[in-house]
């Protein structure tokens, strides 16, 4: 097998590419897209540990965390397009950096 | 010139990050169930994957499930409500 | 399947819209908050018979296995559970006047209701995976809410903040979850303590502690992850943002608590200090930003983000009396922060302003409104008669007890400095009245009166006579303690 530590790199990676998304990112879009990143790098990490307590078994309890996960998070991008709809009408750009009005 | 400053800035920590995450994964190895209480509930692989998984989640999880379709309705009721029709018929107060 | 007061509040869920629509025939869509808060007061009923089951220390608990997913019921959840759904009454109630403007009325009762419900959810969860569900339950309603009023910018651009910034922080704790998982193979919270009681000081450990922490505290507003909450809160509808300051805030501390004395309580001595460190730098930032507002709204929410460092230090302390203290101050912040919301935003609804010099004089023609955000202000500064002062005091005692005696001071010196900002509001309000706009203004409609008296009632009560809450609250924290094994 792969040793654990090389799915461990890629699950952080994952996760700090995802948020490089969120920090950098002026599209409100992609915004959301980094954010199903981040939670797809700890689905990732909930797989690889499921399949590593004995060769040849896989542990469905973290298989069900992962589905469920899967449902919750797209209904948060759900709620989160519907705002940003609401952002466009309002400020007529998709860009994050003009939502600035609020400060202090 | 503000957005390449964050987006060089943001590219830098990033990369200095994964290469401190690197150094953190390779010197200490991960205890893979170490402190395991039990393992009795794991699959075979060459099993039908599909039909144990189901026959778990709904014997052990079913509380999650049923807390999960929750979650999907009141996200139709939010989405609904923010996208709703609105008669201007008074003005609001505060 | 459910709890009984989580299945009711969950029939509500469903059957509020219904009921809406059967209203909006007749165009009395408001009155929808009847029916929501006549549901909350059931749900209340029905927690009344959980709370007699377990208050003698038992738990009660329907879990088979390590990896059934269950609910774990002990009194420590009880207790929260009864905070979260008395606030939310008294909001519905509050809200069926403050909103009767607002169209979608009926959609704001069913959010209302499914927030009160995850957060009932959370307090009542055995696994840390059906926490993390409800968590999200509760999560999604109030990013809607805080951006119920769409049609101005200010609600949607804070909506938009608040959601990038807690959907990130839900991410993180996802990923600690996982390596948690990954080091046990389970995520009971029972299964967990007894399985790492041992474990001392891991590397693996410390950094999923560390990403649950910044997943549990982007929604406590520990800083420096707290930039969403002043935006949220003053931009919200004034009924949300008492519930967002009063309750919303302490579902994170509660499953921060739950979590960390659970997995983490063998090496304790490390993460004291260093939650010790947050909590100074989250009251001092919180109070010195206050300072500088002139929004009252604001104004309020900083000073709950300096209330959350006070509730920190009986986490960093982590004996008995400091988890006293912090489940006391979370029942007081409640209290507190919740009749100021509430006056505040009466006043915001006669007067139309948010800005505190421009309702300047406001207390003269809205006297018994300004004595009962009078006795708020002066309860959350820490005077002596009121509830305030016992739960710093138990805080304060427990620090000195602990060898942190440099917390207790921190405390003291905080709640001197919170009384500059506290006290130019009460100041603002009583001016004479300056302008020709405040000239027309009434007295608050008798029913957003009502919730106001009965929680100012029970901040002077358990002001003058604390034993009960502070026996309930001591056997709270023995609960949470004795989880481990």
């Amino acid at each position: 097998m792969i040793p654990l530590s090389y799915y461990l790199t890629f699950a952080f990676t994952l996760f700090i590419i995802g948020f490089y998304c969120l920090v950098t990112k002026r599209n409100m879009i992609r915004l959301i897209l980094g954010i199903e990143l981040m939670v797809n790098a700890a689905n990732f990490s909930f797989i690889v540990f499921s399949s590593y307590w004995h060769a040849g078994f896989i542990d469905p309890l973290a298989h069900s965390f992962v589905i469920i996960s899967t449902a919750l998070v797209g209904s948060v991008t759900a709620v989160a397009l519907t705002i940003v709809v609401y952002a466009y009408r309002h400020y007529g750009t998709l860009d994050v950096r003009k939502l600035k009005r609020l400060r202090g | 010139m503000t957005i390449d400053r964050i987006g060089t800035a943001g590219l830098v920590a990033s990369l200095f990050l994964i290469a401190v995450l690197g150094v953190f994964i390779a010197q200490n190895s991960f205890p893979a169930f170490l402190y395991a209480p039990s393992d009795e509930r794991l699959v075979s692989v060459t099993q039908s994957i599909g039909t144990a998984e189901s026959n778990f989640m709904w014997t052990y999880r079913s509380t999650d499930l049923i807390a999960q379709a929750f979650v999907l309705f009141v996200a139709a009721a939010g989405c609904l409500a923010i996208l709703r029709i609105e008669e201007n018929k008074k003005s609001e107060a505060g | 399947m459910f709890p009984l007061p989580l299945e009711i509040l969950f029939i509500f869920v469903v059957t509020t819209p219904f009921v809406g629509w059967l209203l909006a025939k007749k165009n009395r869509q408001s009155l929808c908050g009847i029916y929501a808060a006549s549901g909350l007061l059931i749900s209340g009923i029905a927690l009344y018979g959980l709370f007699s089951q377990v208050l003698d220390g038992n738990v009660v608990s329907d879990q088979q296995t390590s990896f059934a997913a269950g609910f774990r019921i002990d009194m420590l959840g009880v207790f929260m559970a009864t905070i979260f759904i008395g606030l939310g009454l008294l909001v519905a109630v509050y809200s069926i006047k403050y909103m009767e403007n607002d169209t979608g009325t009926m959609l704001f009762y069913t959010l209302l209701t499914a927030m009160i419900g995850g957060m009932v959810g959370v307090a009542f969860a055995g696994d840390l995976f059906t926490l993390y569900v409800f968590w999200e339950l509760m999560s999604i309603s109030s990013y809607v809410l805080v951006a119920f009023r769409k049609t101005e910018w200010e609600p949607i651009e804070a909506g938009m903040k608040y959601l990038i910034m807690s959907a990130a922080g839900s991410a993180t704790l996802f990923l600690g979850m996982s390596f948690l998982y990954g080091i046990t193979g389970t995520l009971n919270f029972q299964s967990l303590a007894s399985a790492l009681a041992t474990a001392g000081q891991n590397a693996w450990l410390s950094m999923s502690f560390l990403l649950i922490l910044i997943g549990f505290g982007v929604k406590a507003s520990i800083v420096p992850l707290h930039t969403w909450l002043p935006d949220a809160h003053s931009a919200a509808p004034t009924p949300i943002s008492a519930m967002l300051s009063g309750v919303v805030i302490e579902t994170g501390l509660y499953a921060l608590a739950r979590t960390f004395f659970s997995a983490f309580a063998s090496f304790q001595v490390q993460w004291s200090l260093v939650l010790a460190v947050l909590s100074i730098v989250t009251m001092t930032l919180g109070n010195i930003t206050a300072l500088l507002q002139k929004d009252i709204k604001r104004l309020l929410a900083y000073s709950s983000i300096a209330q959350v460092g006070y509730m920190l230090v009986g986490l960093a302390v982590g004996t008995q009396l400091g988890l006293t203290g912090t489940t006391l101050h979370i029942l007081n912040h409640a209290l507190m922060k919740g009749t100021a919301f509430l006056c505040a935003g009466a006043i915001i609804y006669r007067t139309g302003t948010r800005q505190l010099d421009d309702m300047a004089g406001a207390g003269r023609k809205m006297p018994l409104t300004a004595i009962l955000f009078g006795i708020s202000l002066f309860a959350l500064t820490g005077m002596p008669p009121l509830n305030g002062f016992v739960s710093e005091l138990t805080l304060f005692t427990s620090a000195v007890e602990a060898n942190m005696a440099w917390l207790g001071i921190a405390i003291i010196l905080n709640s001197i400095l919170s009384a500059a900002y506290y006290l130019q509001v009460i100041r603002v309000l009583a001016k004479p009245a300056s302008s020709e706009k405040l000239e027309k203004i009434k007295e608050t409609p008798i029913i957003m009166l009502l919730p106001i008296c009965i929680m100012a009632i029970l901040i002077i009560l358990l002001g003058i006579y604390p034993d009960p809450v502070l026996d309930l609250a001591r056997r709270a924290a023995q609960s949470l303690l004795s989880m481990g094994g």
